[in-house]
């Protein structure tokens, strides 16, 4: 089903996790400044008091796997909170891994609480189903599908490539010892970059089988209603358009590989033609050059002051 | 590259295919050394929103100017279009294991081998 799309054709998409910090977007917009304090006092009044000690600079969180998820959710619903006040109205939504969070709570499908208490909960069951941290994610840029096949066989590794970001980059998820050696290799093939992602989980890998077996009990108990802006899945393109596709995604989305190559293309096939980043990095942005027919990239700050401008 | 044996059962592609693997290099001129020069100048000033002024041979890519990988992949992709290049990707990160590139110089000079020997710059090492 292609959705009806609003008038700018703009599409906000969320990141998973927060790999750095570009620019303090509360210089400009003091606006975002007021929205981000106040569901991160939410927050850590709901999951974590700790978060309060959040700070971009003396204390970003970004070794930290679960709060760096709850601040990328923050920041992805307050990027999205001042753009919908300021008038955009986005004909798609997406959420890159774990950016299905702030995907639905932009969408008017869950509230922020909600929202927090899948993070807290995934994070919760996943630990319990892997209590040793000997897992990881990996990504490599410069190496085909097929090269990367062929080096994880012929070293007998037992790795998953859990997306694709473009046809020469690509998230693999496993065992460390496994990641460790196929960085090594894959710099040896000719891999222009290869980097463990810092993460100690193995996300969209069926190792997270009975953990999302477990959210799933969460999950389906919560109040989820149907999206009010169109959500594509990662995981096969489809558009969530009902609670009950909702759930199905924030739990399959936890075991199961997704492709964001083909995604931002079916957006934009779906007519797509502007893509903003609702978070701190611009990794998204980046990548998008790589992907043909992708569309343009504006910063989330840049479309606000257009619009106030 | 090896020369696959089912290429020599003689007909008019295969003998074609075989011709292809003749080496063609390019010649590197100074207008070339200064286009290279120029658009690796003006793609760090504008990804790295940088001031053109202040890039010079010895600027760390990384540490001065907060470069990534994918900068560079997106640097291999224009000069593979404005010249016309056979080169793989994994070729050039193969020979980049051995020749680390760190500096604004030494990614123009690597480009230049690129342009200059395409898929054929790992035989340099040789």
């Amino acid at each position: 089903m292609i959705p009806h799309l609003a008038e700018d054709n703009i599409a906000l998409i969320f990141p998973a996790f927060i790999s750095d910090y570009r620019d303090d977007p509360s210089l400009e917009f003091p606006a975002f400044r007021d929205v981000f304090q106040a569901l991160l006092i939410k927050a850590a009044g709901y999951v974590d008091k700790e978060l309060l000690s959040f700070h971009p600079e003396s204390n970003p969180m970004l070794q930290d796997e679960l709060r760096n998820q709850y601040i990328s959710y923050i920041y992805g619903c307050s990027c999205a909170d001042i753009l919908l006040k300021s008038g955009v109205k986005p004909g798609m939504i997406a959420g890159y891994s774990m950016g299905i969070y702030a995907s639905l709570f932009t969408a008017g499908s869950i509230s922020f609480e909600t929202g927090l208490s899948f993070i807290q909960k995934a994070y919760a069951a996943i630990r319990k189903v892997l209590p040793h941290r000997q897992y990881g994610m990996c990504g490599v840029i410069g190496l085909s599908e097929k090269d990367i096949r062929e080096v994880a066989l012929h070293h007998s590794l037992n790795l998953m490539i859990v997306n694709r970001n473009s046809d020469y980059s690509f998230i693999l998820a496993g065992e460390s010892f496994h990641i460790n050696v196929f960085l090594l290799k894959a710099r040896e093939e000719g891999a222009l970059h290869a980097r463990s992602l810092g993460v100690t989980i193995p996300y969209h890998t069926n190792l997270l089988e009975e953990a999302a077996k477990d959210l799933s009990h969460a999950v389906f108990n919560a109040d989820i209603q149907a999206p009010a802006i169109p959500i594509i899945s990662v995981l096969n393109q489809d558009m969530i358009i009902n609670g009950d596709r909702a759930r199905n995604e924030v739990v399959n989305n936890i075991h199961t590989p997704f492709d964001w190559l083909v995604t931002q293309q079916q957006m934009f096939s779906s007519g797509i033609r502007t893509f903003t980043e609702c978070g701190p990095s611009q990794a998204l942005r980046k990548n998008s050059k790589f992907i043909p027919g992708a569309g343009k990239f504006v910063n989330w700050d840049t479309l606000v002051k257009r619009r106030v401008e | 590259m090896a020369i696959m044996p089912h290429l020599f059962f003689g007909n008019i592609r295969e003998i074609n295919i075989f011709a292809e693997k003749i080496p063609r290099m390019a010649k590197i001129t100074e207008n070339t050394r200064n286009e290279v020069r120029e658009i690796v100048f003006a793609f760090f000033a504008e990804e790295c929103e940088a001031d053109k002024s202040q890039i010079n041979d010895n600027t760390n890519i990384i540490k001065d100017l907060d470069g990534d990988s994918l900068m560079f992949l997106e640097l291999i992709e224009i000069f593979k279009k404005k010249y016309n290049l056979d080169i793989e990707l994994k070729t050039i990160g193969k020979y980049a294991v051995k020749h680390p590139v760190e500096t604004i110089g030494q990614l123009i000079e690597m480009q230049l081998l690129i342009i200059e020997h395409e898929n054929r710059m790992l035989e340099l090492d040789k």
